[in-house]
């Protein structure tokens, strides 16, 4: 989640773009990915690379292009959105890819970026979350079973403040700076005016480069990623609610997406199961063909449609008493005598 | 005459036909100046699509047309556009036909009043002659089918050219002297659309006019016409109505059509004054406003029926224009009705022509230092005076509508305040030009019979004002 916008939060969008990537690279598919951002930097009247968003100086790394798929965008990414995608207090319109469809065996991976305070995180220039509330949004995802274990990186300004007030299980936090001290930026690029990345953000994703998909690199080697000689500010995590050992959990199991795979070389048949479920069938159907699309639709019998007959005719009183009328009125005009020249 | 009016109506059936074919039909018939909530073609269809289904029609509010044109168009829906220039075209013939018979009455009434010595002597430019009026009949249905207001409002298919039919032969009836054709067409007029119960009056002038019963309120025989006239009037409405419960075995068709047109509930802009003013109005003046607003359409018929009382067809005219710039659904149709008869009156500015040339004459002849009592003034004395800037509004506005409405719905950039302004122009325009036709029409009455130089008492020369 990226919470800031305009030309000047550039590396906010950098920042979250750059993690988007290496989590993509490491194997999580977009569906499994919500990508909230304002997303007005590429397109930005000030950028003059347009349709880009480095990462890096000397613009070596793009991170934005066609298979950057963000689920809430601009003025979408409100407090009340991401405590409803957390939550899973949604409205029942919302599609699937703008939802958090986790379930109890589910690690969730929560990076947020922006500008933020003693207590609290600004979102676009508008609103506040503050830590009480996030606390209570995890809560309420404990109770609805919606995480198994929930890993939560903040990169603001005072950002251990954000994970003081947790007291959900299975919650491990890292944050780019204590209490009373800003994260800071780590490089200005002179031809696109602005700075690309924080500092925090930006050796994390150096740490991250080195890992791959079957890695067995622990999270303790992550929480000594930015010292305070790099980092300027004092980097600071919490695991007092997390029941396993920090030593022990691997990165891939936020950061990638690894599925156990398992090879077989025997025939499995399935014939049993199948038997089970076609008895059923035949007295509850009848039998009839598959239609095809095509079928469905015959479209010669539509286009030679004759025009509906009408159902409506006046009631024969009517009609005989109108033209009564009208003869009556000819012939008081013009006579009888023209009686034999209508005949 | 036969020929040219063929013509004439070729070329109409040719501009009709050539305007339903191509693209602008659908845009027009769109359009709120011609198509209203009373006469829309689109409603017609919907009502008979009810029908057909099994439903009233007039159990919506969409439909509200007389189940006689239910009944007509029943048959007829295939080929409504022939319907519908057939009826420009009966239209435009009746008319021709109507004032051909009044031309002649005018001049009879003419030659009476001359031999009567009952006209000045030195009217002699104002005196109307056959050879000018010879091509007016002519003109009066060029006037009708030419007019865009009435092209427009028949590519739209707006029923409105069947209420103009129906009046244009009720006017001629009324002129060639039946009393129970005359009565028979007000009564289907006045059934379909209310309004020309206010014809009755000019209809009984004329008719009484016609049989040389002097208009005295003391006189039997006046009584004794007036009721037969009213009697034949009344049964051959209630008659309709009557048949027309018949079509649909129920009363609906009365509120869907008499309540609509008397209570306005539709507030759909149109070219009229209603719309705007029950936009804004809180509900709990409606009702009294609604009354004021009907009430001035209906009132104007008393003094004018007192003032014009040996002019009925001017009457007619000029209730017809009252009826088109009042009633509660204006449509361009109404408007073309009216401007049809326009050519008959048209010698009230052709006369300015010769007052100039006796104004030249005068000064020769003060040149030749003749004592004369002439008018020297240079405005014109008695002619329609406004008639260039009225056409132009008129025109103009004309233009405006459409840009205005686009403006307004489209483009949102104005409001229904710019649209109501240019309604307002156009019927003030329509009011003024009436009144100068009045105006004119009463000036030449004086003239005709207190002679061209008018003198007050003590010889100096004067004017004379319309107050």
């Amino acid at each position: 989640v990226c919470t800031s916008r305009f030309w000047f939060n550039y590396r906010h969008v950098a920042n979250t773009l750059s993690v988007y990537r290496s989590v993509k690279r490491l194997g999580i598919p977009d569906s499994h990915i919500v990508l909230m951002l304002a997303d007005d930097m590429a397109c930005n009247p000030r950028n003059p690379k347009p349709a880009t968003v480095f990462s890096h100086k000397n613009m070596e790394l793009n991170v934005y292009g066609d298979d950057v798929e963000v689920d809430y965008r601009s003025y979408e990414v409100t407090v009340e959105n991401f405590l409803r995608v957390l939550t899973g207090r949604i409205p029942p319109s919302t599609p699937r890819s703008k939802r958090l469809l986790s379930d109890d065996r589910s690690n969730i991976l929560i990076y947020m970026t922006g500008h933020g305070g003693n207590g609290f995180l600004k979102f676009q220039d508008s609103e506040e979350i503050t830590n009480v509330e996030l606390a209570d949004a995890f809560e309420q995802m404990w109770q609805k079973r919606r995480y198994n274990e929930l890993l939560f990186i903040i990169d603001t300004c005072q950002g251990a403040s954000m994970y003081e007030r947790f007291y959900s299980p299975n919650i491990m936090a890292l944050a780019s700076s204590q209490v009373g001290e800003d994260s800071l930026s780590h490089q200005p690029d002179l031809g696109i005016g602005v700075h690309l990345m924080d500092r925090y953000t930006f050796y994390v994703l150096e740490f991250l480069e080195e890992i791959h998909p079957a890695s067995q690199t622990n999270m303790n080697d992550l929480f000594q990623v930015c010292p305070k000689s790099l980092c300027v500010s004092t980097p600071g995590h919490r695991t007092d609610l997390f029941q396993r050992d920090p030593q022990k959990v691997l990165i891939t199991d936020f950061f990638g997406s690894v599925r156990k795979v398992e090879i077989t070389t025997e025939a499995l048949s399935l014939d049993q199961n199948v038997a089970g479920f076609e008895s059923k069938f035949p007295e509850e159907e009848l039998a009839t063909e598959p239609l095809k699309y095509a079928e469905q639709l015959p479209v010669a019998q539509i286009i030679h449609q004759k025009p509906k007959q009408k159902d409506w005719h006046p009631p024969g009183g009517f009609i005989l008493g109108l033209w009564a009328l009208i003869i009556m009125v000819f012939f008081k005009t013009y006579g009888i005598k023209h009686m034999k020249h209508v005949f | 005459m036969a020929a040219p009016l063929v013509l004439v109506v070729l070329a109409a059936v040719t501009v009709r036909a050539a305007l339903y074919r191509s693209s602008l039909a659908v845009f027009i018939a769109e359009r709120v100046e011609v198509a209203s909530p009373l006469n829309a073609w689109k409603r017609v269809v919907e009502g008979l699509a009810l029908l057909d289904l099994g439903v009233s029609p007039y159990s919506g509010a969409i439909f509200h047309e007389t189940p006689l044109i239910v009944y007509l168009f029943h048959f007829l829906i295939e080929y409504a556009e022939l319907v519908f220039m057939i009826t420009d075209v009966l239209t435009a013939v009746a008319l021709y036909l109507a004032i051909q018979d009044f031309n002649k009455v005018v001049f009879k009434k003419q030659k009476l009043l001359i031999e009567l010595d009952k006209y000045a002597p030195d009217v002699a430019e104002l005196i109307q002659t056959p050879m000018e009026m010879h091509y007016i009949p002519l003109k009066v249905a060029l006037f009708y089918l030419l007019n865009p207001y009435t092209v427009m409002s028949c590519v739209a298919k707006s029923t409105c050219a069947i209420n103009n039919s129906v009046i244009a032969f009720f006017i001629l009836a009324t002129i060639k002297g039946s009393a129970f054709l005359s009565a028979v067409f007000l009564a289907l007029a006045t059934y379909q659309s209310l309004y020309p119960v206010t014809l009755f009056a000019p209809a009984l002038l004329y008719l009484l006019q016609r049989q040389f019963i002097p208009i005295k309120l003391k006189s039997k025989s006046f009584w004794l016409y007036t009721m037969q006239y009213a009697s034949l009037y009344l049964c051959s409405l209630v008659v309709i109505i009557c048949l027309s419960f018949f079509l649909l075995n129920s009363w609906d068709f009365i509120p869907s059509v008499y309540g609509f047109i008397l209570s306005v509930p539709d507030l759909t802009p149109n070219i009229g004054l209603f719309w705007y003013f029950f936009a804004e109005m809180f509900e709990h003046f409606s009702l009294f406003f609604v009354c004021v607003f009907q009430i001035n359409v209906f009132f104007y018929t008393i003094p004018l029926a007192i003032k014009l009382k040996e002019h009925p067809v001017f009457f007619m005219f000029v209730q017809l224009a009252i009826i088109s710039i009042f009633k509660s659904y204006p449509t361009l149709g109404d408007v073309a009705l009216y401007m049809a008869f326009l050519p008959v009156w048209s010698h009230l500015y052709r006369y300015y022509l010769f007052y100039k040339k006796f104004l030249k004459s005068c000064i020769l002849q003060m040149l030749h230092s003749r004592l004369r009592l002439c008018n020297l003034s240079s405005t014109p004395a008695t002619v329609l005076r406004n008639i260039f800037i009225l056409s132009c509004v008129l025109i103009f506005c004309s233009f405006l509508f459409p840009v205005l409405w686009h403006l307004w719905i489209y483009a949102g950039s104005a409001n229904s305040n710019f649209y109501y302004a240019i309604t307002l122009t156009f019927n003030i325009g329509q009011i003024l030009l009436i009144s100068d036709y009045f105006y004119a029409f009463l000036r030449r009455e004086y003239y005709l019979t207190h002679g061209l130089h008018l003198t007050r008492q003590d010889g100096t020369e004067a004017m004379l004002v319309l107050k």
